[in-house]
């Protein structure tokens, strides 16, 4: 489709050129896992990734969307197949939700991880930015007995577990609302149906940027430039920092040479801003991460999801 | 009105499967959250609603079974039973082979037996003369083998949806 | 405004735009007329393929896709009672019996320029009262969202058929499959039997596709004839041509249609699997003739598909105004827009920069596309008819296991698409109906969980689902047609009882 309507269309931005190849690998096209539907963050970025990667290994990259069981069915797929460097996956901290909920046979040891290549924080937001104008007031508010509702996307989800680590962290009282999906909560919110929503800044970057919602804190540890206005809990005294991220990974033991190519085709991607714009746009910033360092982030966030969801048992 | 036995024994299912639904729903685990019913809470006002609808359609077709008399049962031709259940199970078989033998064989063996099949039970295949027959079988390959092909090459390459390969 | 609008026809009347309108809306009509296949996947399809593109015509693309697939449904829906999508189940309630009369053409005509009524209906709604729309779905909060489910599930009596008692018992189903999955609120696991990919719940692909393609299958297999086909060649069809005059016609039902897809489309989540259905029951409620109805009656045909296109526009109200898309398909959308630089919000329609008239006018160009191709594929689309039988059979069969299997990729679906279309079958050789049963599993789960949440927001305080006026509103209405559906069908049960003590 995408040939025969490039040729169709004057735009003709596709030159599928070959870049020069050392090893063998991709002989034929790859299979990359979203496990989720059509429409969501991992399914986006990675179809916005599609052309880029198809111009830096000269081959097809084949977008299976395998969905089920909040990306438990794709990701324990991609777990099981062959270390071949023809099944990647659309990696993401929900994986590691996963893990953590231990409803899963896989962890994240059963995965060479490839890259990390964008991130967002978790951002806490209000409708009514007079009753709440910070964190600080919002956290007050429930000091005497009352609650906030916190709207959420999917019970269990990692948003979910977010509200539970800021409520935790912040010692604030929240009735937390599980809704079935990002925009759902949005719009729960906008109707002032909900006091605030925990949601990914992606998410929420539209409905900030019309100031229909405000946002009171975030979750990096330093400002973003995405969001340059929502103060860090850091900032307003609380030791949290939570990111979500979207990256690449491949089944436990791919050869060492391809995952170089795969590195070096998204250092490549990286380095000429192909993607820093689509990045931006789509509300999250590039945060490259390949190899040890890699690895380290993925262990330390997996064990900040397992303490989380811990409390959420809790 | 044709007297059909499946009529009144579906409902009776519906009233079994109702009760059965009930007790499952009741040993659904729960977790306490301030105003919320519990999870178990529909599933059994939904089981319990069937199970209270469903006894009186039971009883309404089974008094119409009994007063349809008794000029033979008649849940259908038997032919039309072997060509529903030839239809259900090569169905079957196409969903176990489907991944494992990969998109054109498992189709084109599917289409291939439906087609076939659907001239055996059919009867059709009695009338024919040898010539005929080979003609038909002919056909249907050729049929099953195209349309395989032609869809596998249509959804992978024009439509890009991954199927086995 | 003017301005806006000038800008944005200079946008869409460039050669490269108008041929990607055109190539976006025909990829929308293939994929929507195969079952199984559904908009979200072709704008998914084509999201990466805009990228390079200005954003108007790369917008223009994907609104395309889904004008299309919105009025393609309706084909396999009269012609073979098979409807792809939720929204062309009213379809086939009146679509197939006309094609079965012998008058596939006249349905499929009609079906057509409904669908092009409805859709630029709704596209100069959209321009005009997008704002004031989306901030009314604003207002729908827990409360509203279970009153509303609750109005819907009242039209479950109007789609029941031969009894209504049966007609429950279906709905009721659909309502209890809905539930198995992790429980939305407190998330337990109810009925999963440690089956991964039943966590999330029953897909609504396999289980529309199970019930009306699979069982219409099994149904003609039983009653697979060979001899007949000597008789069907006699069978004649007729001329297939768009209808203008016949549809503006019945334009009560037009407008209902329209209304109907334009006030319940917006609403995300709910609206646009329930609007067509809305608009075929209020059509038949108040018309002259409303035993016509289900035997290939034109109003029927006319207010489904004029609601369908609609409702799209409707669906892109909360997408543009305030960044909410409704469905997979919206959202989809969405995910294009942001990545070219468009932020939906209210603000985009501030924007003097003329995308968002470019965008309006793209849609209104996607229909005139949909029309001409459309017309000029209807004698081609109706030539399946003339299929034999057994290869039309297996054919269906084949498209209907790469639609189930393509979106999500889980061999799991294709066993609950079968297990559906042997229930299918069974409920309708009984007289429970199938329409009802998704009906309850698409409205189930939303009567459920808004109920809890909105419990559990307003602590277990029942009294809000009663003070708040839009779901009081939606609570009346529904009470007042139940009891309308309830007064109908005790007094049509009078009339023959007392002229033959038989009943039917």
């Amino acid at each position: 489709m995408k040939k025969l309507l490039s040729t169709l269309t004057v735009a003709a931005t596709m030159v599928l050129g070959s870049s020069a190849m050392a090893a063998d690998y991709p002989t034929k096209s790859v299979d990359m896992i979203v496990p989720f539907s059509a429409g969501g963050g991992n399914d986006t970025f990675v179809r916005a990734l599609q052309p880029l990667l198809e111009k830096q290994l000269g081959q097809d990259l084949v977008i299976r969307n395998i969905a089920g069981g909040g990306g438990a069915v794709g990701t324990s797929r991609v777990a099981a197949s062959n270390a071949d460097g023809y099944t990647m996956l659309a990696a993401s901290n929900a994986m590691l939700t996963l893990e953590a909920m231990g409803n899963v046979a896989f962890t994240h040891d059963d995965f060479d991880f490839i890259a990390k290549v964008i991130e967002e924080p978790y951002v806490i937001a209000v409708g009514d930015n007079d009753k709440y104008t910070d964190l600080a007031s919002l956290v007050e508010a429930t000091k005497d007995g009352t609650r906030v509702r916190v709207g959420v996307s999917g019970v269990g989800s990692s948003a979910h577990i977010a509200a539970v680590a800021m409520q935790n962290r912040t010692g604030a009282n929240f009735n937390i609302i599980p809704y079935p999906g990002g925009s759902e909560t949005i719009s729960a919110a906008m109707g002032n149906h909900v006091d605030a929503v925990v949601l990914g800044g992606s998410e929420l970057r539209s409905a900030l940027e019309s100031g229909r919602l405000t946002g009171l804190a975030m979750s990096y540890a330093e400002r973003s430039d995405s969001l340059p206005d929502v103060p860090t809990f850091q900032e307003a005294g609380y030791d949290l920092t939570l990111t979500v991220w979207r990256g690449i990974a491949a089944p436990k033991g791919i050869p060492e040479e391809v995952e170089q190519q795969w590195v070096e085709a998204i250092q490549q991607i990286v380095a000429d801003g192909s993607y820093e714009e689509t990045a931006a746009n789509l509300g999250t910033q590039l945060s490259p991460l390949y190899g040890d360092e890699l690895d380290t982030f993925i262990d330390n966030s997996a064990d900040v999801m397992r303490e989380a969801a811990g409390d959420l048992a809790k | 009105m044709q007297r059909d036995i499946g009529k009144p024994l579906f409902d009776l299912l519906l009233v079994v499967a109702s009760a059965a639904a009930f007790a499952v729903s009741m040993t659904l685990p729960n977790i306490e959250i301030v105003g919320d019913l519990s999870p178990a809470f529909f599933p059994m006002l939904i089981s319990a609603l069937v199970f209270l609808f469903a006894v009186p359609c039971l009883i309404k077709d089974f008094r119409e079974w009994q007063a349809a008399g008794t000029d033979g049962e008649r849940t259908g031709a038997p032919r039309g039973v072997a060509q529903w259940l030839l239809i259900v199970a090569l169905a079957l078989v196409y969903i176990l082979i489907f991944e494992r033998l990969g998109y054109i064989v498992s189709t084109a063996i599917f289409v291939f037996a439906c087609v076939v099949g659907l001239l055996l039970t059919g009867g059709t295949w009695r009338e024919l003369t040898n010539a005929r027959r080979a003609k038909s079988l002919a056909g249907a390959a050729v049929f099953a083998a195209v349309l395989a092909v032609v869809i596998f090459y249509v959804f992978t390459e024009l439509f890009e949806i991954p199927l086995p390969g | 405004m003017i301005a806006g609008y000038l800008d944005g026809l200079g946008m869409v009347l460039q050669f490269g735009t108008l041929l990607a309108i055109a190539g976006g809306t025909l990829l929308g009509i293939i994929m929507g007329a195969l079952p199984g296949l559904t908009s979200a996947m072709a704008v998914a399809l084509l999201l990466p393929v805009t990228f390079g593109m200005p954003p108007v015509m790369g917008i223009g693309m994907m609104l395309g896709a889904l004008c299309g697939a919105g009025a393609s449904g309706s084909i396999p829906a009269i012609l073979l009672n098979i409807p792809g999508t939720p929204s062309s189940v009213a379809t086939t309630f009146d679509g197939f019996p006309m094609a079965q009369k012998g008058e596939a053409g006249r349905a499929l005509g009609l079906s057509i320029v409904a669908s092009f009524f409805g859709g630029v209906a709704s596209m100069v709604i959209l321009s005009l009262l997008a704002p004031p729309i989306a901030d009314f779905a604003l207002r729908f909060g827990a409360a509203e969202y279970f009153s509303l489910s609750v109005f819907g599930l009242v039209i479950i009596a109007s789609v029941a058929g031969k009894s209504l008692l049966k007609g429950l018992i279906a709905g009721l189903l659909g309502f209890f499959v809905s539930t198995i999955g992790t429980d939305p609120i407190t998330g337990v696991d109810r009925f999963t039997f440690g089956e991964l990919s039943l966590l999330t719940g029953i897909n609504l692909l396999p289980a529309l596709i199970g019930l009306f393609a699979v069982s219409q299958v099994l149904k003609d297999a039983f009653e697979y004839d060979p001899n007949q086909r000597l008789k069907d060649s006699g069978h004649r069809i007729d001329v297939a041509r768009p209808r203008f005059m016949e549809t503006l016609r019945n334009w009560r039902a037009l407008l209902a249609g329209i209304l109907s897809g334009s006030v319940v489309g917006p609403v995300p989540g709910a609206g646009g699997s329930i609007a067509s259905l809305v608009a075929y029951d209020q059509t038949r409620r108040f018309s002259k003739h409303p035993e016509k109805f289900g035997t290939g009656h034109a109003p029927g045909i006319v207010s489904v598909e004029s609601a369908n296109n609609a409702l799209l526009g409707g669906a892109l109200i909360p997408t543009l105004a305030l960044g909410i898309p409704g469905e997979a398909a919206t959202a989809v959308l969405l995910g294009g827009l942001m990545i070219q630089g468009v932020t939906p919000g209210p603000m985009l329609f501030d924007d003097q920069s003329g995308i968002v008239y470019g965008i309006f006018l793209a849609y209104l160009v996607a229909n005139i596309f949909m029309l001409l191709i459309m017309c000029l594929g209807i004698k081609l689309f109706i030539r399946v008819l003339m299929v034999p039988r057994k290869q039309l059979l297996s054919a269906i069969l084949v498209l209907c296991f790469i639609g189930v299997y393509g979106v999500d990729g889980d061999v799991f679906n294709l066993y609950l698409m079968l297990g559906f279309g042997i229930l299918g079958y069974f409920l309708n050789r009984y007289d429970f109906g199938t329409a009802p049963v998704i009906l309850g599993l698409i409205l189930g789960p939303i009567a459920e969980s808004n109920l809890r949440r909105g419990l559990q927001a307003f602590e277990g305080d029942w009294t809000p689902f009663f003070t708040r006026p839009i779901s009081l509103t939606f609570l009346v209405i529904a009470v007042g047609l139940l009891a309308l559906t309830l007064w109908q069908n005790y007094r049509t049960r009078r009339v023959p009882a007392t002229s033959s003590e038989k009943g039917e």
